[in-house]
């Protein structure tokens, strides 16, 4: 693989990294709005 | 006094008076619809990946909710899931109203829950939900609207769609008129 196609998977890995950070962070935070029992 | 919703709670830090200590953050918001108010919040460890944490912290701990953070007198007012009511160290996440259907107990779409409108400061009056309206745009409609609530749908009378506002500022006067129709003042 020449340098172009390494320069492309760094990419692709840092890409693909950023985005289960952000998903996993949002997972972890997460959070709602919760209606307690006394009605329904 | 201040109208918040819960979106603009969650995630606020929660501070100590006592030592200025930012000790959780704010995860779920927690109410009563038959009560209309705040019960309680459940938190988030801090710091960038802080997860949910153990700890909960019921209505009746919180010194004040301002626009910027949750204040606590000290740190013990965070309590075990054990130490706190059944509703705020257990809370059903099922029944989470966000984006909930509204259906008319005649079985009109009004919309979707957006969010909970709030009054706080030293106390936590839950006053009505923003709503995405069925024809489009956003909305208010007021507290206590609803028949039943679940994590699925909120069933409300039927003449609740007079009563949906365009803003908060309507949503005030609203809220009185409403109850005085339903007899409840």
């Amino acid at each position: 693989m020449d340098a172009i196609g390494w320069l492309i998977l760094v990419v692709i890995v840092l890409v693909v990294a950023a985005v289960a950070f952000v998903v996993i962070r949002r997972r972890r935070r997460g959070g709602g709005v919760i209606a307690t029992k006394d009605k329904g | 006094m201040l109208l918040m919703t819960a979106s603009q709670i969650r995630g606020l830090p929660v501070v100590t008076v006592d030592g200025g200590e930012d000790v959780a953050e704010v995860r779920d918001v927690i109410y009563s619809p038959e009560a209309g108010r705040l019960v309680g919040v459940t938190l988030n460890k801090r710091g960038f990946l802080g997860g949910r944490s153990r700890d909960v912290l019921p209505a009746e701990a919180i010194h004040a909710i301002g626009q910027d953070a949750v204040m606590v007198l000290d740190e013990s007012n965070l309590v075990a899931p054990e130490d706190a009511p059944e509703d705020v160290g257990h809370p059903a996440t099922e029944r989470n109203v966000l984006e909930d259907d509204i259906l008319t107990e005649g079985g009109a779409s009004l919309g979707k829950v957006a969010d909970l409108v709030l009054l706080v400061g030293s106390s936590g009056e839950v006053v009505g939900y923003q709503i995405d309206k069925a024809g489009g745009g956003r909305g208010y409609i007021p507290l206590p609207a609803q028949l039943s609530v679940s994590g699925v749908a909120l069933v409300v009378p039927n003449i609740t769609e007079e009563f949906v506002q365009d803003d908060l500022v309507g949503l005030g006067a609203a809220v009185d008129e409403f109850r005085t129709r339903l007899g409840l003042t």
